[in-house]
C-alpha cells in the first residue's frame, strides 16, 4: 500500500486504521485534520481543496519515508481530502504505529506539519459572505525544527537528516589535520560510497567509523532482526532494539551519529541475480556477514565489477583479513580458498563462540583499510591474508602468490564470472513448504540428509529416504533415486549445499527445503495447499 | 627426524587445546605432516580444506618438511 494518498470522496478510517497493526506496535497516534467554521477572522461555509496529483503523491510520499527515516516507526498513512468539503469535514488524515509512543507522537507531528508546508494543495474558502479566496497551506510552525538534534528526549530516536536544520555541522579537524587526509580527503571521504554487507559484530564498527569519518553515502545489507545473543558484539544496539530490523536500527544510529551522511538499506541479502548491480553504485565495499556464501558472492562481484572488497572473519579469539582490489593481476577470494566450503567445515558465533571485543578489532581494522584505500593511504605491497590471534597479540602477514591461484583456471575474472553464472542458475535451490505432506504432493522425492541421531530426535513426518550428507556427497549420482529430489536438513544449509554439488555432478532436479525442518510450519500453523508451494530464489 | 614449529588457528588450535607447539616428526611432506597431526590430535578437517603455510608463505601440501621449518595450518573461518 502507498503511504501515501489523496481521496476526492469521504474516507473510510477503518481499514486506514487496522493497516497498520503490526506486532511490534506498542502505540498507535493519528491526527486529524477539520474544516473549522473561520479563518482569520471569516467566517467559512466550506472549502474546497485542489492539489497537483502527481507532485502531491510523490512529495507525500517523500514526507512519509522521512518520516520513517527520522523516527523509525513501524506503518504510517496520510491521506488527504480533494474537492468540496462543508465545515467539519475530515480534511486529512495521520496514521502512525510504532514500538514506542514517542516515535508515534513526532512521526505524526512531522508528517503533518510538513504536509502543511510542502505539499502542493490549495484551498478555496467560501465565505458566508459569499465570496471565495484561494488560501495557500503553507503557513505552519514546523515543531521538528526545534528539537534539540543531538540529545535524545528519553531514548536514542530523535534523528535529523533535513537540511533545513541548522544546530548540526560536522567537525572532521581530528582527521583532516593528518598530512595525508587534509580537506581534499575529506572531499574524497564526502564523495565515496561504501556498502557494508553485514550489520552484526564486524558491520557495527565499520559502520560507526566510516559515519564518524564522513563517507558520503553508506550503503547497509542485513536480512536479520536483533537478537539478545548479538548484544554482546553488536555495538550499535540497544536491549529495547530486539526483535527490529538491524538495517533500521543501523539507519537510525548512523543518522543519529552523523546527519551529514546518507544511508540506503537493502533488507534482504544479496543475491546471485542482483549483486553486481548493487555492487557497480559503490566504490567500495566492506563483507562483514557471518555467510561463506555471500563472501563468495561478494567475491565474484567485486572482481566482475572492479569494485574493491574488504573481507574478515572471526573465530573464538582470532580472525582473518583478506583485502580484495578487484584489480588484474591481483589476487582474490578464490585465489587462496577456490570453493566455498562445506557447511560446518568453517566454524560460526553460534557454533563456535566468540569473544564479543574480537570481531570489534577486525571490524575496526576493515574500517581501517576502507579509510586507507579511499583516502590513498599507504597500504603494503601486494595482497595478504592477515591473521589475527588475540590471545598471543600476534598477526601473522602471509602473501598470497597470485600465480597459483585462479590464473591456473583462466584468471579471476573467468572464475567470478562462471561461478556466478552457476550461482544464478542455482537461484531456484531453495524451496519453501509449509509441510513436508505439500512436497511430496508436488511431485518431490524426500531424501533425509541429517545424521542418524538427529532423524532420532526428530523424524520426518512424511515417508523419506535417509541418506546421511557425508555419504550423498560421496555417492555417485547415478546411485540415487530418480524423479525430483527435496533434500531435507535440519536448517537448510547442509541441504543447499549438497543439492548445489549435485547438480553441478549434473543432477539438476535436485532441491533443497530452504530452513530446513525447523522452518516446517506446525499443523495448526498451515494455510491451504494452493497458495504455499512457492520458489524462493 | 625432523624438528618443526607447529602453529594452529582456529578450530585447529580448539582441537588441539593449544595454539602451536615443536615436534619431532619422520614426516616428509607437509601432507604426511598433517596426516600425523590428525590422529595424534583428532582434528575433524582434511588437508584440502586447509591453507597451509611455511615460514610465512603458503605452500603446496607436497612440499617437503626441512629442519627448522614454521609450520602454519590455517582452516577457513566464517563469524562475523
Amino acid at each position: 500500500m502507498n503511504s501515501f494518498s489523496l481521496s476526492a470522496v469521504p474516507v473510510d478510517l477503518v481499514p486506514l486504521r487496522e493497516a497498520l497493526r503490526h506486532p511490534g506496535s506498542g502505540g498507535f497516534c493519528s491526527f486529524e485534520g477539520w474544516v473549522r467554521n473561520s479563518n482569520e477572522g471569516r467566517e467559512v461555509s466550506g472549502l474546497e481543496y485542489e492539489a497537483y496529483a502527481e507532485l502531491a503523491l510523490a512529495e507525500g510520499e517523500r514526507i512519509v519515508a522521512e518520516a520513517h527515516a527520522r523516527y523509525g516507526m513501524l506503518a504510517a498513512h496520510c491521506v488527504h481530502r480533494t474537492g468540496d468539503l462543508r465545515i467539519g469535514d475530515l480534511a486529512v488524515w495521520i496514521g502512525v504505529s510504532a514500538a514506542h509512543r514517542d516515535e508515534a507522537f513526532r512521526a505524526c507531528r512531522y508528517i503533518i506539519d510538513e504536509i502543511k508546508h510542502r505539499l502542493p494543495i490549495w484551498k478555496k474558502e467560501h465565505y458566508l459572505s459569499g465570496d471565495t479566496a484561494w488560501v495557500a497551506c503553507s503557513h505552519t510552525e514546523r515543531a521538528h525544527e526545534h528539537e534539540p538534534p543531538t540529545a535524545p528526549a528519553d531514548h536514542g530516536h530523535v534523528h535529523h537528516r533535513d537540511a533545513s536544520v541548522p544546530a548540526f555541522s560536522p567537525d572532521y579537524s581530528r582527521q583532516t589535520r593528518l598530512r595525508d587526509v587534509g580537506d581534499a580527503g575529506q572531499a574524497k571521504l564526502a564523495a565515496a560510497r561504501v556498502l557494508v554487507i553485514g550489520a552484526g559484530g564486524l558491520g557495527c564498527p565499520v559502520l560507526s567509523y566510516l559515519a564518524g569519518a564522513g563517507v558520503g553515502t553508506l550503503g547497509i545489507v542485513d536480512g536479520d532482526v536483533l537478537d539478545a545473543s548479538n548484544l554482546h558484539r553488536q555495538t550499535l544496539y540497544d536491549a529495547r532494539d530486539i526483535g527490529q530490523r538491524k538495517v533500521d536500527l543501523a539507519a537510525r544510529r548512523i543518522a543519529a551519529l552523523n546527519p551529514a551522511v546518507s544511508v540506503h538499506t537493502y533488507a534482504q541479502p544479496l543475491h546471485a541475480g542482483n549483486v553486481a548491480e548493487v555492487f557497480a553504485q559503490y566504490d567500495l565495499v566492506v563483507e562483514c556477514t557471518d555467510d561463506m556464501r555471500s563472501r563468495y558472492l561478494g567475491n565474484d562481484a567485486a572482481v566482475l565489477t572492479g569494485t574493491p572488497l574488504i573481507l574478515a572473519s572471526v573465530y573464538q579469539y582470532e580472525g582473518q583479513l583478506q583485502v580484495v582490489s578487484a584489480k588484474p593481476g591481483e589476487p582474490c577470494l578464490r585465489c587462496l580458498w577456490p570453493d566455498e566450503p562445506a557447511p560446518g567445515v568453517a566454524g560460526s558465533c553460534v557454533e563456535s563462540g566468540v569473544l564479543g571485543p574480537v570481531p570489534g578489532v577486525l571490524g575496526t581494522m576493515q574500517a581501517v583499510e576502507a579509510l586507507k584505500i579511499l583516502l590513498d593511504l599507504p597500504r603494503p605491497a601486494g595482497s595478504a591474508l592477515l591473521l589475527v590471534d588475540l590471545l598471543d597479540i600476534g598477526t601473522q602477514r602471509l602473501p598470497i602468490d597470485v600465480s597459483r591461484g585462479c590464473a591456473r583456471h583462466g584468471g579471476c575474472a573467468a572464475v567470478a564470472q562462471r561461478a556466478l553464472a552457476q550461482a544464478q542458475h542455482d537461484c531456484d535451490v531453495d524451496l519453501i513448504f509449509d509441510s513436508l505432506h505439500d512436497a511430496i504432493a508436488a511431485g518431490y522425492r524426500l531424501v533425509d540428509v541429517r545424521e542418524p541421531d538427529e532423524i532420532a530426535a526428530q523424524p520426518l513426518d512424511a515417508p523419506s529416504c535417509c541418506v546421511p550428507s557425508a555419504q550423498l556427497a560421496a555417492a555417485c549420482t547415478a546411485e540415487l533415486p530418480p524423479g525430483r529430489l527435496l533434500l531435507v536438513c535440519a536448517s537448510g544449509r547442509r541441504s543447499a549445499h549438497l543439492a548445489r554439488e549435485l547438480r553441478g555432478q549434473g543432477r539438476h532436479d535436485v532441491y533443497s527445503l530452504a530452513g530446513g525442518v525447523l522452518a516446517l510450519r506446525p499443523l495448526g500453523d498451515r494455510v491451504p495447499a494452493m497458495t504455499k508451494v512457492r520458489g524462493a530464489p | 627426524m625432523t624438528t618443526v614449529t607447529l602453529q594452529y588457528y582456529a578450530q585447529l588450535r580448539e582441537q588441539a587445546g593449544t595454539g602451536g607447539e615443536q615436534l619431532s616428526t619422520a614426516a616428509a611432506t607437509l601432507r604426511e605432516l598433517y596426516d600425523e597431526l590428525r590422529s595424534r590430535h583428532g582434528f575433524l578437517l582434511a588437508s584440502d580444506a586447509l591453507k597451509v603455510a611455511v615460514n610465512a608463505q603458503f605452500s603446496d601440501w607436497d612440499r617437503a618438511l626441512h629442519e627448522g621449518d614454521t609450520v602454519v595450518f590455517i582452516p577457513p573461518v566464517a563469524g562475523g
